[in-house]
């Protein structure tokens, strides 16, 4: 047997050793399986979006005498970093959005970690009240206190009607306090202290009282025991609200929208927004990678100073207690302001939306204006240009039915794709595979909403390999959500995953009982609570998602969200706040439904990121 | 592993990224007319367009043959095209009307997006954008201009070609009527005043086509715009650095006077037209919008006169889209959208517009019979109170200046704006 047949025979033969492998390695397939379709929904984008930016663009054909469709060029990243346009396509917009995501960042993390710290490690009444209430402003999209805020400090500088508080004190808000950064960063923060408090009060649940008195025994003063106890054990969840705050809230774009534009305040998602409006894709990429390094930088910075991968658990099967700190006299007060505190955040908003949609004409609160027509009135061309009351509105049922539609099939989908990555993560650890396979389905993650809708709509505007042209489809709608949503169910999958033994499943994989039936029999009831607080999580975020959807939406795939901007843009106040509230009460349905159903688990998914 | 991830996005985005750049780079015509793409000929053929149409066009068999197609497939930048939809299906009962209410920015990408993929699924293209639609759509023949010949002598040339208009709208600027008894300005440039500072709103110009057109009309004429500076002030007008003339002068002004931009026409409308406001601003914004005081109760009133120009006109074009499925379902809605060949000079059209007889009559016409718009017929009579229309003088839309200049004056603003 010469040396090139021998050779060809243990390629053949490993190869073989492979197939037979793979085939008795379920979770081996999977990964290989995940990782092609991820590289292709999450990579492939990136790259094409890069390779767009690096190349002359429809539009640029207009501007740049001598360009040709395609061909390679500079142009774009000269034009938003070094030209004439620079500061105020980029530099304004680029410090707007630091602004914004420092700002909100440092508001959300005060208030939630202040909330956690009460909530969890205090004496105060009515704790589990607290407990399961102070997390509803994460169930509203980000913009509605946005929307409750104009009602409210409205000045005349949009002209139009008067906002609430000028009409009853007689008293104008000035510029800074009605629109851009100030508002901006109240708004969102009070929306995004719900993520840290639910990281904050995870991590503090777990830090056991022993540690802390241990510190005391050796004489330490109650401060030190704070510095150099409990904090470094909060530290990770610190790290975690810190990066999901700031990118998140860089990257947003309903609040800036509603705020930003009357006083020209741009950032980078409403510029990227007005960019791809423009048909300039171009500036839109470019401004896209910018948000999506940020987002990189953001996420590598913490890896280095937290040092441990995000899921950070001290729980452990010795004695554990948790032993609360005494408030003493400020038990009561410190409780109401609490209260005090929820009613701002969420009910006053709720109400006060819910009333304007009580007036006949926006921003009279005299008695006479009242009306039920925006809710259960007829068309009427006299009013609000004939849109019929909104229980009567086939146009908003049919929102609700999307809406419902894209937040239960993302769920479902992400739920088990979750499951399944889980798996096959947990049964390949240390392999190469595995971390692959886990960094490719955690790479949505460093995709600021607004930047991967716009390259899915580049994506999928004609047909792309396999997939035939999905824009205006509600199936683009469902791809979207479900792989922004992947890093969040991939995770709670994987820790649901850690939590079985693989003997568990071998014992049954010897008796011959195939993987199918092992997964169905076996794997799935043991983490079906995980798996469900994996899927309220998403369908929570489907639901309320606005920013990363609103470029790919035509008026045929509406969901709610959309629909409330929509409204709004129009004009038609009542009926962008009774959509509002529909939406509201259907997400802290949901969300009730199966906290009451099926345990008590809601939204503790979320820690698991 | 966010190591790993850095990684792996690293070496894929260049081994992807450089194999892209090379694949790409396909070329295409962006200005004059370009040949036939293969197929088109056949199509043409088959659906008798372009220059295989008949004189006179047969409009039963056409009838007949729409009703075997059974569907037609709208794309459109105006929301009201569900009313258009609603009253075709019920005058040719048979026939379904799928439109996709898209705006114009979208209306064009889709189809572009289509075209080129070789996906043939609109039948009717109809939008605004006049530099796109022009020299992108109709240049790259991604649609083909039909104009039905039941009503084709009675428009005029420039309306229908070289591509048909199905109606005319306009930019026009608004004050309180309630607030003022008589329009607050006399000449345009009055709102680059301290008076105005801060008391003009316009809607932003990266999200309306439309209101872009619009400036970008007052910027083409930059002639007429230094001397109605000249006949407000008596002076001649000094430029700022680096702005080239008197139109790009007066976005400038405006910019820099604290113009107001809303992201809705919704909220311009009702910026200067809600009721009980004490120093209410002007608003540049859609001349349709004045049927807000109607069903919101506004108080808007045309300014008129106002030196050098009243409104803006830009039209909504109608056209065949290329490969359409279903073209004779395609050449009766065309006719439809153009109203019925019934209606002359003296007919009288009573309001409600979109019901009974008036509908009848006004058929694809019926949702944009409001003073703000105008049938580029010139047979179509007035609506109540549209008489306005033909007072207001005003400057056309040029598709040739929106496609070369219209990007330099996006940068402009968007430059001064930030500013």
């Amino acid at each position: 047997m010469n040396e090139a047949v021998r050779a060809k025979s243990t390629i053949i033969t490993k190869l073989k050793y492979q197939l037979i492998r793979i085939r008795y390695r379920t979770d081996i397939l999977l990964s290989l399986i995940f990782i092609v379709i991820f590289s292709f929904l999450v990579l492939f984008p990136l790259v094409k979006i890069i390779v767009n930016s690096l190349t002359y663009q429809d539009y640029d054909l207009r501007l740049v005498r001598n360009a040709r469709l395609g061909a390679f060029t500079g142009y774009h990243y000269i034009r938003v970093f070094a030209s004439s346009l620079s500061y105020s396509i980029f530099i304004k917009p680029f410090i707007n959005s630091l602004l914004v995501g420092f700002g909100v960042t440092i508001v959300a993390m005060i208030l939630g970690s202040l909330l956690a710290w009460v909530i969890v490690r205090t004496d105060i009444p009515w704790k589990r009240f607290f407990d399961s209430v102070i997390v509803i402003p994460y169930m509203m999209p980000s913009w509605v206190i946005a929307l409750a805020w104009l009602i409210i400090f409205k000045n005349d500088r949009i002209a139009g009607e008067k906002g609430m508080f000028s009409y009853f004190f007689g008293i104008t808000p000035p510029d800074w306090f009605s629109y851009g950064l100030f508002p901006i960063i109240v708004c969102l923060g009070l929306h995004y202290y719900s993520y840290s408090y639910l990281l904050i009060s995870g991590a503090l649940k777990t830090v056991n009282s022993e540690l802390e008195e241990a510190g005391f025994i050796a004489g330490l003063k109650k401060s030190t025991v704070l510095r150099k106890i409990t904090f470094p054990i909060v530290l990770p969840a610190l790290g975690s609200s810190f990066v999901l705050t700031f990118t998140r809230s860089m990257g947003t774009f309903g609040t800036p929208a509603l705020l930003g534009l009357p006083v020209r305040f741009f950032n980078l998602p409403t510029r990227i927004y007005a960019s791809i409006n423009s048909n300039n894709t171009g500036d839109a990429y470019v401004l896209a990678l910018v948000l999506v390094v940020l987002a990189g930088i953001t996420i590598y910075i913490n890896s280095r100073i937290v040092g441990v991968r995000k899921s950070f658990v001290t729980m452990a099967g010795k004695g554990f207690r948790n032993r609360p700190n005494a408030l003493g006299v400020w038990r009561y007060p410190l409780a109401f302001l609490i209260i005090f505190f929820l009613i701002i955040v969420f009910l006053l908003p709720l109400l006060l939306l819910l009333w304007d949609t009580f007036l006949l004409y926006p921003g009279d609160y005299s008695i006479s204006n009242l009306t039920t027509h925006f809710w259960v009135g007829k068309s009427n061309f006299k009013i609000a240009s004939g849109e019929p009351g909104i229980f009567r509105n086939p146009g908003i049922w049919n929102g609700v039915w999307n809406s419902v539609r894209l937040g239960v099939l993302a769920a479902l989908i992400n739920g088990f794709l979750g499951l399944f990555i889980g798996y096959a993560v947990v049964r390949n650890r240390g392999t190469r595979l595995s971390k692959s396979l886990e960094a490719v389905s955690f790479a949505p993650y460093v995709f600021p909403s607004i930047a991967m809708g716009a390259i899915y709509l580049g994506m999928f505007a004609r047909p792309f390999g396999p997939i035939p042209a999905l824009y205006g489809t509600f199936t683009l709608l469902v791809l979207i959500v479900v792989v922004k949503n992947m890093p969040f169910s991939s995770r709670s999958g994987i820790s649901a995953m850690l939590q079985i033994d693989k003997s568990l499943e071998e014992s049954a994989g010897i008796q011959g009982i195939p993987w199918f039936k092992r997964f169905r029999k076996i794997i799935f009831p043991l983490t079906a609570s995980g798996f469900l607080s994996g899927m309220i999580l998403t369908f929570i975020t489907a639901m309320r998602e606005l920013s990363l959807i609103i470029l790919l939406v035509t008026p045929n795939t509406r969901v709610l969200t959309t629909m409330i901007f929509a409204y709004e843009d129009q004009e038609e106040i009542q009926h962008a706040n009774g959509v509002t509230i529909i939406l509201i009460t259907l997400i802290v349905l949901a969300n009730f439904i199966v906290r009451k159903f099926f345990g008590n688990k809601g939204l503790t998914g979320l820690k698991e990121t | 592993m966010i190591k790993r991830l850095f990684t792996i996005l690293i070496l894929l985005t260049f081994t992807g990224g450089i194999a892209l750049v090379f694949a790409a780079g396909k070329k295409e015509s962006t200005a004059g007319k370009s040949a036939y793409p293969p197929g088109m000929e056949k199509w043409l053929k088959e659906a008798k367009l372009g220059p295989y149409q008949e004189h006179p066009q047969n409009w039963k068999e056409i009838e007949a043959k729409a009703k075997e197609e059974g569907e037609v497939v709208v794309y459109s930048s105006s929301s009201r095209i569900a009313k258009v939809a609603g009253l075709f299906e019920k005058t040719y009962p048979g026939i379904k009307v799928k439109y996709f209410d898209l705006g114009s920015v979208k209306s064009v990408e889709k189809t572009v997006a289509e075209q080129k993929a070789d996906l043939y699924n609109a039948d009717i293209v109809t939008t605004g954008g006049s530099g796109q639609v022009i020299h992108k759509l109709l240049d790259n023949h991604m649609i083909v201009n039909f104009v039905p010949d039941t009503v084709g002598d009675r428009i005029p040339k420039k309306y229908k070609e070289p591509l048909l208009i199905r109606i005319n709208e306009a930019i026009v600027f608004y004050y309180n009527t309630e607030a003022y008894s008589e329009p607050p300005i006399k000449n345009i440039w009055e709102l680059t005043t301290p008076k105005w500072k801060g008391k003009v709103v316009t809607k932003d110009i990266n999200a309306s086509l439309s209101v872009f057109m619009g400036f970008a009309t007052i910027v083409q004429h930059a002639k007429e715009m230094a001397e109605a500076y000249k006949r407000m002030t008596g002076k001649n007008i000094v430029l700022h650095d680096g702005v080239p003339d008197a139109g790009y002068e007066f976005v400038y002004r405006l910019l820099h006077n604290d113009l107001i931009i809303l992201k809705s026409g919704g909220k311009v409308a009702a910026a200067s037209g809600k009721r009980g406001q004490e120093n209410p601003p002007i608003s540049i914004i859609y001349f349709t919008y004045l049927r807000y005081n109607d069903s919101k109760k506004y108080a808007n009133g045309v300014i008129t006169p106002l030196d050098p120009v009243e409104k803006l006109v830009y039209p909504t074009y109608t056209a065949i889209a290329r490969q359409a499925p279903h073209p004779n379902a395609a050449k009766l809605f065309t006719a439809f959208e153009m109203g019925s060949p019934k209606i002359t000079k003296d007919t009288v059209i009573e309001p409600p517009y979109t019901k009974g007889k008036s509908a009848e009559l006004l058929q694809g016409l019926a949702p944009y019979y409001d003073p703000g718009s105008a049938s580029p017929r010139a047979d179509v009579p007035k609506p109540r109170g549209g008489e306005i229309w033909d007072e207001l003088k005003g400057w056309d839309v040029d598709p040739d200046f929106m496609w070369y200049e219209a990007p330099k004056l996006q940068d402009f603003w968007t430059q001064q704006a930030a500013k």
